[in-house]
């Protein structure tokens, strides 16, 4: 049985070995979007909860365990930080399920690294206003008319960064 | 489909996938998405850069005593059931003889109770597809949890309305407007057995001072129904056991206009009427 299957049927050291494994990416990416180490500790703590809790309802194909515990805890997280700003609006947690056809994202894990190996790469390479765009949005959880506010630029132009920046790096997905 | 439609939503998605579009838009961006192969396809590509992003960062070190804390707080907590797909038959059929209470207006909880159906027959339908439903059932699971409990304190109501409606000497009745309400449509379904249920849209308000009373006209003698409840504007509704006295046969169903509370025979003009 994979480890989410272990993990619904109420097995604690399922859930040791799913935290071992993926705490370090979920706590790099609640401290990233949160700046505050015991804020972050906070959202590890409500993911795994999440994960434990919900694990039941994990539909195994739609995508790596690792993008399901991140894709929480970006939610988590971020709207952890409206809340702190006093930004009500809740992040809108993408609907894998909504996807018709085959798996959303590749449930095989080698697959998956390397695809986002290369978004890696390709983020790195943005010009850095695209980057610093897209950032704002995925880690600061901003609308395309804060992150205008933010950076003193037309909406416009922010809203050609950030596709410029998603067609790239869609595009660098594809061998 | 429209092109244009699509064009739109299609400028929709980047902002769907980074989790910027307030709930509604997500709502008409996942309508699209599975009807739409392009679309889905395009955001199955953007999750995937989303989820690149996440692992983009270097994994840092837990502090020991996370651990701990996490494991101690999953021991507290219960997990979910498995999702379940609420079957078609949720709202039971009632055993005979239940009895309506006059004077209460109904039509909602009739509402609830076709609502209820509703959700029940369109969640077993889309049982293979519901892995594309799963957001869309988590939410209905929770309008019927919450018109189930509504339900249960007027259980009697609703059931009048089911029985009513599923009843085999069950016929419908043709209503049709008049005078000043030839614009109005409605729809009767009458039971000898179990009563009444009328639903009347784009009635004309009552003159001030009245209300529209509800009859069913057996063997030539008219006999109350009750008070067509009010259901917003222009909306009408009432759900009664059949009057005492209605003699077998066909009868006809006639709305007028009379002072509130109404009266025992109609006094005013008839409104709607239509006869089996």
């Amino acid at each position: 049985m994979h480890l989410v299957g272990r993990l619904a049927s109420g097995d604690m050291d399922a859930a040791g070995e799913l935290y071992d494994r993926h705490a370090g990416k979920v706590l790099a990416l609640a401290r990233r979007i949160l700046r505050d180490d015991g804020d972050a500790e906070d959202v590890v703590q409500e993911v795994f909860s999440q994960a434990w809790r919900t694990a039941t309802r994990y539909e195994a194909g739609r995508g790596t365990v690792a993008g399901w515990l991140l894709m929480i805890a970006r939610t988590r997280a971020i709207d952890r930080l409206r809340a702190r700003q006093s930004r009500p609006d809740t992040t809108g947690e993408v609907l894998l399920e909504a996807m018709p056809g085959t798996t959303m994202a590749p449930s095989d894990q080698a697959i998956a690294n390397e695809q986002y190996a290369r978004v890696r790469q390709g983020l790195v390479a943005l010009p850095a206003e695209q980057r610093t765009a897209l950032e704002l949005a995925y880690f600061e959880g901003l609308s395309q008319s804060e992150i205008a506010e933010r950076l003193a630029a037309p909406l416009g132009t922010i809203k050609t960064r950030i596709r410029t920046a998603l067609t790239t790096l869609r595009r660098s997905l594809r061998p | 489909m429209t092109m244009d439609r699509h064009e739109t939503i299609g400028a929709m998605l980047d902002e769907y996938a980074l989790g910027q579009l307030s709930q509604d838009e997500r709502r008409t961006v996942e309508t699209h998405v599975r009807e739409c192969d392009t679309c889905a396809a395009d955001l199955r590509e953007l999750v995937v850069v989303m989820e690149g992003l996440a692992h983009s960062l270097d994994p840092v070190t837990p502090p020991p005593a996370l651990k701990q804390r996490v494991m101690s707080s999953l021991a507290s907590q219960p997990q979910e059931p498995a999702r379940t797909v609420v079957e078609p038959n949720a709202v039971a059929i009632p055993p005979k003889g239940v009895k309506i209470r006059r004077g209460v207006h109904p039509g909602w909880l009739a509402a609830a109770a076709v609502v209820i159906l509703g959700l029940g027959v369109a969640l077993y339908s889309v049982d293979a597809t519901r892995r594309l439903l799963i957001d869309d059932v988590q939410e209905a699971q929770a309008a019927v949890a919450d018109l189930q409990r509504r339900l249960d304190l007027n259980a009697e109501q609703a059931d009048l309305a089911v029985s009513i409606l599923t009843a085999t000497d069950m016929q419908p009745v043709a209503m049709s407007g008049k005078e000043n309400a030839t614009g109005s449509t409605a729809r009767a379904y009458w039971s000898p057995t179990r009563g009444l249920l009328i639903v009347a849209n784009d009635l004309p308000m009552p003159p001030p001072g009245r209300i529209y009373q509800v009859w069913v006209i057996g063997g030539g003698t008219p006999f109350s129904a009750g008070l067509l409840g009010e259901q917003g504007v222009g909306r009408g509704m009432l759900i009664a056991p059949p009057p005492r006295g209605v003699a077998p046969g066909a009868v006809t169903v006639a709305v007028t206009d009379e002072p509130p509370g109404g009266l025992p025979a109609p006094s005013g003009s008839i409104r709607l009427a239509g006869s089996l």
